[in-house]
C-alpha cells in the first residue's frame, strides 16, 4: 500500500464524506438523547439541500451566505416534526416499533411531498465553480474544504456545549432519567426541542454540503441514511467522540475502497456487511435487568 | 385431586447449588452468595427485606439475569450435575426448573386457554408446518388444564385474565403445567384473596410431597411459617441465616433487620 | 375469448393488489404476530425475482415449460428462504433498532448487488427475456391467466396465515411478539422460532417476486427500492396488523385505490400519470402510515379477538 493511496484515501475520504460525519453526529444526538431512530432524519438532510438551493437560486446568494439560514430552516423543520408528530405520538404511548414506522412514514411523505413544492426534476445550486486547493498533493474544492472545517468546528462546539454548558447538562440529565430531571426543574419540552433543533441544523448543513457538491434530488438524504444509521449505532456506544471516530473511519474506508474497486457501490456493500457483523458480535442491547 | 396430576414427577428430590455467585448493577453489589444448596427440604422459604436480592438471585438461577461470577448447578434427583449458569434461559424448563414471576407477567393478547395450552404444548407441535395440530394438542392437555381451571375457579377461560390476581394465578398454573421438578415461586400469593392463597398452598404441599423441590420467596410470613420446612434469610445480597421457621422467627438479627419487634 | 372490454391496466392493477396482499400477509406473520420489524421485504422479493430471472434467461434448460418456470421459481424461493435464514439468524436476538439495520441493510445489499453484477442482471439497463410458462393467445389473455394463478397462490398464503392463527404455532408467535422473555421462561426457543418464521416468510416473498418477474417480463433494478416494502407495510398497517384480513382490506384500500381506481377510473389530466400520481401515491402512503399509527394503531380491523376464536374452536 503506497503513500499516495493512503493520502488520497485520507484527503478524499475526509473532504467528500465530511457531511456524513456531521449528519451522523446529528442523528446520534437525537438517538442517544431521545431513544428514537428517526428515519425521517434523512429528509432533514435532503430538505437542507433543497433549502440552500432555493435560497441560493431565488435570492442569488452565494453558498457561504446561505449556510446559516439553511441550517436554521432545517432546525425549525426538525422541531416542527417533533411538535407535530413525535411528541403527540409519545403522549399517546406509541411503542418503539410503531415510532420507527411512523418516522418511516414521515420520511416517505416528506421525500415525495417536497416534489410538489420544489418540482420533480433534479435541481442544482447556482454557484460558480469552486477553487481547487491542493492538500497533500490531492486537489480539493473549496466547498469540500469548508465542509471539513465546518464539521470539525461544529463537532467541537457541540461537544463543548453538551459536556460543559448549562443546557448541555440539562440535556444529559433528561436523557438519563426523565422523571428525576423534571423534579430537578428541568423543562423537558424546552430541552427536547433544543435537541431536535440542533440535530436538524446538523442534518440540514450536511445536506447543503452534499447538494452543492453534486445535485439536489429527493433521494439525496435517503441514499446516505443506512450508513448514517450504522455509524451512529456502532459509534454511538462510545459517545459523541465515538461517532466522530467511526464516522471518520468510515469516510476514509469508503474513499479507499472506491479507489481500489473503482466503484463506490462495492465500498458501501462491504461497509454494510462489516457494520452488521460488528452489531451482531457486540450482541443484543437487551438490558441486564431481565423481567422474568 | 391435584396430587394425582403431579405424580408424574421424579420420586427423589433435586437440589440447586449456588456457588460464589456475584451480581452488580451500576457498581452496586446486589447479590453475593458464597455457597448454599437449595432443595434439601421439600419446601424452603427465602425471606428478607426489600432490596435484599431475593428476586435477582432467583432470576440468576433461571439465567434470565447473567452472573458476573460464580456458578449455579442443578443436582437432579437421579444424580449428575447440570450447570444452569451455562444454559440459555429457555432450556431451564427442559430440566424441570421453573419460576413464577413476582412482577405481573402476562401475554396481553392471549386468552386463559391460550396461555395454558402454550405452556403445556410440546415443541414438536409448534412448528411452521403443523397448522392442523390444535385439536391434537387440545385433546392431550384438556383434562389436566380443566382440572386446574376448575380448582382455581377461572370463570371464563375463553376470555382474558383481567385482574392482577387472575394473572398471578395464571402465571402459577403455567408453571405447574410445565411439570417442574424444581419450582421457584416469587411472591406467589401477593394480591390473592385468602381462599385462593389456601388453594395455592395446598397445591404446593401436594407438589412437594410428590417429590418436587419448592423454594418460595414471600413477604406474607404466615405462608412461610406454615408451609416451609427450612427458611433462608437474605439481607444486602447474601444469605446470612438458615434454619427451621421457629428459630428464624426468634432470631435477633432477623427481627431487627426485617420482622420488627411486633411480629414475634 | 374476446377481452377487448378488459382494460390492460386493470389486469396489471389487480395483479399489483394481489401481489402486495401476498407480501402483506407474510409480513403480518412477522410484524403483526411476532413483532419483527421487517424493513427488508423488497430485498427477499427482489432476490427471488432476480434469481428467477437470471436462471430463467441465462441457463440453457434441457426441458421446456412449465418445468423451466417451476424449477427456476423453486430455486428462487429456496435462495430467498436461505437468505431469510441468514438474515433471521442475524436479527433474531437483536432489538428493534438492530432488526431495522439488519433488514434494511439486507435490502440495500440486494439492490447494490443487482446493480453491480450487471453482466448477470443487466444492471441499470434492465433484463428482459422472461415470459409466461404457457401461451394461450394474446398478451392480455396470458396476463389474465397469470393473474388468476397468482390469485390462487395468494389465497393459499391467506389460508396458511388463517390456519396459523388457529394452531399452536400461531399461539407461540403471538407469545413471542407479546412477551418474548416470558415465552422463553416457558421453555420456548424463541430464537429458533423467529429464525424459521423469517426463513419461511422470505421464501414466500421470493416466490412472489419470481411470479412478479414473469408478469413484468422485464426486470429493472429501480423496483428494488423501498417502494414494495412501503406498499406491503402501509396495506398491513391500515387494514390492521393483528388480523389476517387486515392485510387484504388494507392493500385493497391503498394499492387498490391508486393502481386500479385512480389509474383506470378517475378522469384525470393526462400529464399527471407520469409523475404527479406516482409521487402522490407514495406521499399518501407515508401520510397514511403516520395517521393510522397515531390515531388507530391497530388499523381498521382492530385487535385480534382470541376470546371469540377460543370460544369457537374449543367451546366453553
Amino acid at each position: 500500500m503506497d503513500l499516495d493511496f493512503i493520502t488520497q484515501s485520507l484527503v478524499i475520504g475526509l473532504t467528500e464524506n465530511a457531511p456524513l460525519v456531521l449528519a451522523a453526529i446529528g442523528f446520534a444526538l437525537l438517538y442517544k438523547l431521545t431513544g428514537l431512530i428517526n428515519v425521517a432524519y434523512s429528509e432533514t438532510i435532503t430538505l437542507g439541500a433543497y433549502f440552500g438551493m432555493w435560497l441560493n437560486t431565488t435570492y442569488g446568494l452565494d453558498f457561504y451566505t446561505v449556510l446559516i439560514p439553511t441550517g436554521l430552516l432545517a432546525g425549525l423543520l426538525s422541531v416542527a416534526t417533533y411538535l407535530a408528530i413525535f411528541r403527540p405520538a409519545k403522549r399517546r404511548n406509541v411503542g418503539g416499533l410503531e415510532m420507527i414506522i411512523i418516522s418511516f412514514g414521515l420520511s416517505i411523505f416528506l421525500r415525495h411531498g417536497l416534489q410538489f413544492v420544489f418540482g420533480y426534476p433534479v435541481r442544482f445550486y447556482d454557484v460558480p465553480p469552486p477553487d481547487t486547493i491542493m492538500v497533500l498533493g490531492v486537489g480539493v474544492t473549496s466547498f469540500r474544504l469548508l465542509a471539513v472545517v465546518s464539521v470539525a468546528v461544529l463537532s467541537v462546539l457541540l461537544w463543548v456545549f453538551i459536556q460543559r454548558s448549562r443546557y448541555g447538562l440539562q440535556i444529559r440529565a433528561l436523557a438519563n432519567d426523565e422523571n428525576l430531571a423534571k423534579v430537578s426543574g428541568i423543562r423537558p419540552l424546552v430541552v427536547t426541542t433544543l435537541i431536535w433543533f440542533i440535530a436538524g441544523v446538523a442534518g440540514g448543513l450536511a445536506g447543503a454540503f452534499y447538494g452543492v457538491g453534486a445535485n439536489v434530488s429527493p433521494l439525496l438524504g435517503w441514499r446516505q441514511f443506512l450508513l448514517i444509521l450504522m455509524v451512529a449505532l456502532v459509534g454511538g456506544s462510545w459517545g459523541l467522540g465515538g461517532v466522530i471516530l467511526v464516522g471518520v473511519g468510515t469516510s476514509v474506508a469508503l474513499a479507499a475502497m472506491a479507489l481500489q474497486f473503482d466503484q463506490t457501490l462495492y465500498a458501501q456493500l462491504v461497509l454494510i456487511v462489516a457494520f452488521i457483523v460488528v452489531l451482531k458480535v457486540r450482541g443484543t442491547r437487551l438490558t441486564e435487568t431481565a423481567k422474568v | 385431586m391435584v396430587a394425582e396430576l403431579v405424580d408424574a414427577v421424579a420420586p427423589t428430590r433435586p437440589r440447586i447449588r449456588v456457588q460464589g455467585v456475584v451480581k452488580s448493577f451500576s457498581g452496586r453489589v446486589v447479590v453475593d452468595v458464597d455457597d448454599i444448596v437449595l432443595g434439601e427440604q421439600p419446601i424452603e422459604g427465602l425471606i428478607g427485606p426489600n432490596g435484599a436480592g431475593k428476586t435477582t438471585l432467583m432470576r440468576m438461577i433461571m439465567h434470565s439475569t447473567p452472573l458476573d461470577r460464580g456458578r449455579i448447578s442443578l443436582l437432579p434427583a437421579g444424580g449428575g450435575e447440570v450447570v444452569l449458569s451455562g444454559l440459555p434461559a429457555h432450556r431451564m424448563a427442559r430440566h424441570g426448573v421453573v419460576k413464577s414471576n413476582q412482577v405481573i407477567m402476562d401475554f396481553d393478547k392471549l386468552t386463559i386457554w391460550d396461555s395454558l395450552l402454550l405452556a403445556a404444548a410440546e415443541t414438536r407441535y409448534e412448528q411452521p408446518h403443523r397448522i392442523f395440530s390444535e385439536r391434537t394438542v387440545f385433546a392431550k392437555h384438556e383434562d389436566e388444564i380443566r382440572t386446574y381451571l376448575d380448582y382455581f375457579g377461572f370463570a371464563d377461560p375463553t376470555g382474558f385474565a383481567l385482574s392482577a390476581g387472575e394473572k398471578k394465578l395464571l402465571d402459577i398454573v403455567r408453571c405447574l403445567l410445565l411439570r417442574p421438578t424444581f419450582l421457584l415461586l416469587d411472591e406467589p400469593t401477593a394480591g390473592l384473596p385468602a381462599e385462593l392463597t389456601e388453594k395455592v398452598m395446598t397445591v404446593i404441599r401436594d407438589l412437594a410431597a410428590a417429590g418436587t423441590s419448592v423454594v418460595i420467596v414471600e413477604h406474607d410470613l404466615n405462608v412461610i411459617w406454615s408451609l416451609c420446612d427450612v427458611v433462608h434469610f437474605m439481607a444486602e445480597g447474601s444469605v446470612i441465616l438458615n434454619g427451621d421457621p421457629q428459630s428464624i422467627r426468634a432470631n435477633r438479627t432477623v427481627v431487627e433487620k426485617y420482622l420488627g419487634e411486633g411480629h414475634v | 375469448m374476446n377481452l377487448d372490454w378488459l382494460d390492460a391496466f386493470l389486469i396489471t392493477g389487480l395483479f399489483q393488489v394481489v401481489m402486495v396482499t401476498g407480501l402483506a400477509l407474510l409480513l403480518h406473520l412477522q410484524l403483526g404476530l411476532a413483532r419483527i420489524a421487517n424493513f427488508g421485504v423488497v430485498g427477499f422479493w427482489g432476490l427471488g425475482m432476480y434469481v428467477f430471472g437470471v436462471l430463467y434467461v441465462q441457463v440453457d434448460w434441457p426441458f421446456g415449460e412449465p418445468f423451466q418456470f417451476l424449477v427456476c421459481a423453486a430455486a428462487a424461493a429456496l435462495v430467498a428462504g436461505v437468505a431469510g435464514l441468514l438474515v433471521g439468524w442475524l436479527i433474531a436476538d437483536l432489538d428493534t433498532d438492530g432488526v431495522l439495520v439488519g433488514t434494511l441493510g439486507f435490502a440495500t445489499a440486494v439492490q447494490i448487488l443487482a446493480i453491480t453484477q450487471d453482466d448477470l442482471t443487466g444492471g441499470a439497463r434492465g433484463m428482459g427475456g422472461l415470459g409466461f410458462p404457457y401461451d394461450i393467445g394474446k398478451v392480455k389473455e396470458n396476463e389474465l391467466l397469470w393473474l388468476m394463478i397468482m390469485t390462487v397462490v395468494v389465497v393459499a398464503i391467506f389460508f396458511y396465515a388463517w390456519r396459523v392463527h388457529r394452531s399452536p404455532y400461531g399461539r407461540l408467535l403471538v407469545a413471542v411478539g407479546g412477551n418474548e422473555a416470558l415465552a422463553r421462561s416457558l421453555g420456548k426457543s424463541t430464537f429458533r422460532t423467529k429464525l424459521w418464521l423469517f426463513a419461511v416468510g422470505s421464501a414466500g416473498m421470493g416466490l412472489i417476486g419470481a411470479m412478479n418477474g414473469v408478469m413484468a417480463r422485464y426486470l429493472d433494478v429501480g423496483s428494488l427500492g423501498v417502494g414494495v416494502t412501503l406498499a406491503a407495510m402501509v396495506g398491513l398497517i391500515l387494514g390492521g396488523t393483528a388480523r389476517v384480513w387486515g392485510a387484504v382490506v388494507g392493500v385493497i384500500l391503498t394499492v387498490g385505490l391508486f393502481d386500479i381506481v385512480v389509474q383506470s377510473y378517475l378522469p384525470l389530466p393526462e400529464e399527471w400519470y407520469s409523475q404527479a400520481l406516482p409521487v402522490l401515491r407514495e406521499a399518501a402512503f407515508g401520510l397514511t402510515l403516520m395517521l393510522v399509527l397515531l390515531f388507530r394503531p391497530l388499523g381498521l380491523l382492530g385487535d385480534m379477538r382470541r376470546d371469540k376464536l377460543m370460544g369457537k374452536i374449543h367451546g366453553r
